[in-house]
This record gives structure tokens, sequence and C-alpha cells, in this order.
């Protein structure tokens, strides 16, 4: 670039020696998303998914927290008071890893929006269907879940061991027993 | 990583707003009282999430074994 300021290190050490071309400069490439912005946007549940383009993303989580405050705010304590700071957390790291997905693809030279999936485990699903079919009997009257409150460390046991056996199962198969295990 | 089947909560998403469409409808028909029977059956839209999820996931794992 010939509009390159004088740059005093790159001036010949001696003042007979040949004046060597200035390196060519990095282009300038304007990401498409911010990071940043996503995740500020999210301070209100879902509009950092919208900036990310990901509207049923979006809806999922203005939804998952306008419900859970619902019920919480209707009696339902357990399991929703505990409900509503995870989703408003992950609403966040979602829109932040979205976002800087959305980049990575760009700078890949994808255009076409890829879903790059990260859950390849089925614990996921179960967990949200379990999760339903409970609230659902619940709310039919054939199970009560305020009864349940009293075991809910149970599912600590059940999440420390799921860790437990897949850093074993990792260390196993070779690989690092440090990385976290999937959901 | 493989692409996916479908998006889970993209068809979740689809699917609830027919349902709440069509239940709407039916509200201001004067069929049925929309919010208890909301109150009462929105964790279906969770079951459908995750069996959704699991039904990729199986697809996904599916068409990597035969590819």
């Amino acid at each position: 670039m010939s509009s390159q300021p004088f740059d005093s290190q790159s001036a010949p050490a001696s003042p007979g020696a040949p004046a060597l071309p200035p390196p060519a400069a990095a282009p300038y490439v304007r990401l498409p998303k911010s990071p940043g912005l996503a995740a500020f946007l999210s301070l209100f549940p879902g509009l950092g998914q919208v900036y990310n383009g990901r509207i049923a993303r979006a809806f999922v989580f203005f939804f998952a927290w306008v419900g859970s405050i619902y019920l919480t705010a209707s009696g339902h304590e357990f399991p929703f008071a505990f409900v509503i700071p995870f989703v408003y957390l992950f609403n966040i790291i979602d829109a932040w890893k979205g976002a800087s997905a959305a980049n990575a693809r760009f700078l890949g030279g994808r255009s076409e929006p890829e879903e790059q999936p990260e859950i390849e485990s089925p614990v996921w699903g179960g967990s949200l269907a379990l999760f339903g079919v409970l609230i659902l009997l619940n709310n039919l009257g054939w199970l009560d879940l305020d009864r349940l409150a009293r075991w809910w460390p149970i599912l600590l046991i059940a999440v420390g061991a799921y860790f437990v056996y897949a850093s074993l199962q990792a260390r196993k198969a070779g690989g690092s027993a440090d990385e976290p295990p999937r959901l | 990583m493989s692409r996916p089947a479908f998006s889970p909560e993209g068809v979740t998403f689809g699917v609830c707003l027919v349902a709440l469409g069509v239940l709407g409808t039916l509200a201001n028909l004067g069929r049925i009282e929309l919010l208890p029977l909301l109150r009462t059956w929105w964790p279906l839209s969770l079951v459908l999430w995750g069996v959704l999820e699991l039904v990729e996931l199986l697809l996904r794992r599916s068409s990597r074994g035969r590819s």
C-alpha cells in the first residue's frame, strides 16, 4: 500500500543499502457479527439470538425465561426458581457463541449459515423430554413435584457421576481427561 | 462434524406456533378455554423438543454410518 506511513524500524540499516519494500498489510476484514454486542443484547433474553439471525432460538429463550418467572411467581418455586438464572446465563453464552460461530463461518468462506451441532449425546434430548413429562404429569395431578423437592440434590449426584464416567471413558479412549464431557 | 438432519428447535417452534394458532382460533370461536389448556399442556413442547433432539441425533448418526 502506498499510503503506509514511514516507519523508522523498516528503514535501511545503512545509508548505502537498498530500501526494502514495506511488508504488505493484511487486508482489513469486517466481521459480520460482534460477540460482545450479541452478549450485551442478550441481557434481554432472546435479543442476542435475533441479532444472530436465530429467530426460533430467540423465542425459545424468551418464553423459557418468561415462563419460568411466571411459574415461580405462581407458586412453583421448585424447580423454576433454579431455571431462571440458568436460562438467563445460558442465553448470554449462547448469543456470544452464535456470533463467534457466524464469524468463523464467514472467515471460512462459507456464506450459508450452517448448524454446527455440538451435542453428540442423547443426554440433552432425553433430559428435555423427561423434564417435560415430569411437569406434564405434575400439571395433570398424577405426580406431586413439591413432594420430590427434598430429593433435588440427587440431580447433582447424577450429573457428577456422569462427569466422572465420561472422564474415565475419555481417558480409556486416549483423549484428554481434562476435557469436559459433552452433555 | 456432520450436518444436522434438521433443526429440532426450529421444528418445535413452528409446531408450537401452529398449535397456538389453532388453539387461539378455537378459543376465539368459544370452543375452548385457552389459558387453562396452555397452563396444563405447555410441557408437551418440551417433550416434543427433547424427542426431536433424540431423533435428529439418531438420523445424524445413521447418515454418518452410511457415509
